[in-house]
């Protein structure tokens, strides 16, 4: 997967990550029983190759 | 009171023989149809495989679904088409569930579309759609670390049936209707997920630009069960170009501990002109070992039933209207919506289109267009969302709960759960 940036949100959606790929394309991705969602596993492992989460606004 | 019918012979009406006796306990059937439910030897002439039972046949799961879903091709729920698909586009890009890979650094640029057929042998076979990669920026030579595939990936807890990791493991056979406009050996890789192991297989492309049915046998594998999860068990790789990492081993015919050298070794390059296409339709899956003359008959499901089985993995769904209230003094609102299917998982959202809002404490009847703000991912496979979306014009004035009728027929909600 091409990540390009991953942040939080603003409450109500503090659970929930804004992920958002080289081409521009953005999906949200939970957080809350989310260990068998691909996208979830894949930003574990961007952050677990060095990359930060960025906050939210 | 009992009675006894003696045949030797029961024929139609046409006066042609349907079932003959020989005496001494053994008939011969010329039944073409039914025959799941039969017990007998099934004739081969006659649709069956020659074993005396459809066990023996290893027709383990007669009336089960089809272990590969959309297999047909008939359901692309993202879209029909995309252009531009090179370096970094790994994903699903129009037919469900089946997902194009590359790693390395992919030279070639490539079109991939959900294709109608009109004509050649899969079509005549009973396949009105291919998933097509038609090269549009050719890659005459590889990088070492590219490797570009086709694949489709299938939950550990529906691969059961193959007893893997048992004394009674099942070989396994893919079948498969196929186009490509280059000739020569291309190569499969069967990857157990949960067991980092892999076996390969290879078919060739006899003549350009011709649909072709390929049989590849799989041994079974008595090492290494699947897990009973909703994860990825099985991952089923069509590899349409790679590099020397990718080749310079050995083709595995046995599975073994993944060897990333022997996983296409073999294979040719189809992106090397932009002449090139590879099409694809009919896959199945089976347990057991079939040979183009035994293997069952695709199953051909409804339109409607693979849809279904493909929402588990990826639905999308447009043309709603809110009716929520806005709290407060507040600019952001939160609408609910919920997926049809149950998920595989978690799904992550995204969203596209706008909404447009009207506001009955002012008078209502005035639009404000806005697009949706965010989303609040679900907390679990029944896939609900919120969806945030902004009031900038018409905020509210005082406290208190204000209805709000948001017109979000253009929103497009989709909700994804793939392996």
């Amino acid at each position: 997967m091409n990540i390009k940036t991953v942040k939080k949100q603003a409450i109500p959606f503090q659970e929930t990550l804004i992920l958002t790929l080289k081409d521009d394309t953005f999906f949200f991705v939970p957080t809350i029983n989310a260990e068998d969602n691909t996208d979830y596993q894949a930003i574990l492992k961007w952050v677990a190759d060095g990359n930060t989460i960025e906050e939210a606004d | 009171m009992s009675s006894t019918i003696q045949v030797d012979t029961i024929k139609d009406i046409g006066g042609n023989t349907i079932i003959s006796s020989n005496g001494s306990g053994t008939f011969t059937s010329n039944l073409s149809s039914n025959v799941s439910s039969a017990t007998g030897t099934l004739p081969i002439a006659n649709g069956g495989t020659g074993a005396a039972t459809l066990a023996a046949a290893g027709l383990q799961r007669p009336n089960a679904n089809p272990l590969i879903i959309n297999g047909d091709m008939a359901v692309a729920q993202r879209s029909t088409s995309v252009t531009g698909v090179s370096n970094g586009n790994s994903g699903y890009q129009t037919c469900d569930r089946i997902r194009f890979d590359e790693s390395g650094t992919m030279g070639a640029a490539l079109t991939i579309t959900q294709e109608s057929l009109t004509s050649g042998n899969a079509f005549i076979n009973g396949f009105a759609n291919a998933f097509k990669v038609d090269v549009t920026t050719a890659d005459s030579s590889p990088d070492a670390d590219d490797w570009s595939r086709i694949n489709i990936r299938l939950e550990s807890q529906d691969l059961q049936v193959f007893k893997k990791g048992t004394s009674n493991a099942e070989k396994f056979t893919l079948a498969f209707w196929v186009k490509a406009t280059k000739t020569g050996t291309n190569t499969i890789e069967l990857f157990d997920a949960d067991n980092t192991r892999s076996i390969g297989g290879s078919y060739s492309i006899s003549s350009s630009n011709t649909w072709e049915h390929k049989v590849v046998n799989f041994a079974a594998d008595t090492t290494g069960a699947f897990a009973d999860d909703n994860g990825e068990g099985l991952r089923i790789s069509w590899t349409l170009s790679a590099g020397s990492n990718y080749t310079s081993g050995t083709l595995p015919t046995a599975w073994e501990s993944s060897t990333v050298a022997n996983t296409a070794v073999g294979q040719v390059n189809n992106f090397d002109s932009t002449s090139n296409n590879f099409h694809i339709t009919g896959i199945q899956l089976e347990v057991g070992e079939y040979t183009s003359a035994t293997i069952p008959p695709f199953q051909h499901e409804s339109f409607g039933d693979s849809l279904y089985r493909c929402m588990r993995y990826y639905e999308t769904q447009t043309g709603f209207q809110f009716f929520t209230f806005q709290s407060g003094t507040n600019v952001t609102n939160n609408a609910y919506v919920n997926c049809s299917v149950k998920k595989r998982a978690n799904p992550t959202g995204s969203f596209s289109g706008s909404i447009i809002n009207f506001f009955p404490h002012t008078g209502g009847g005035q639009g404000e267009t806005n697009n949706a703000t965010g989303m609040g991912a679900s907390t679990g496979p029944d896939g609900h969302f919120f969806v945030g979306f902004e009031t900038e014009a018409n905020a509210p004035t005082t406290d208190g709960f204000h209805p709000i009728y948001a017109d979000a027929r253009n929103l497009v909600i989709n909700w994804a759960s793939e392996l």
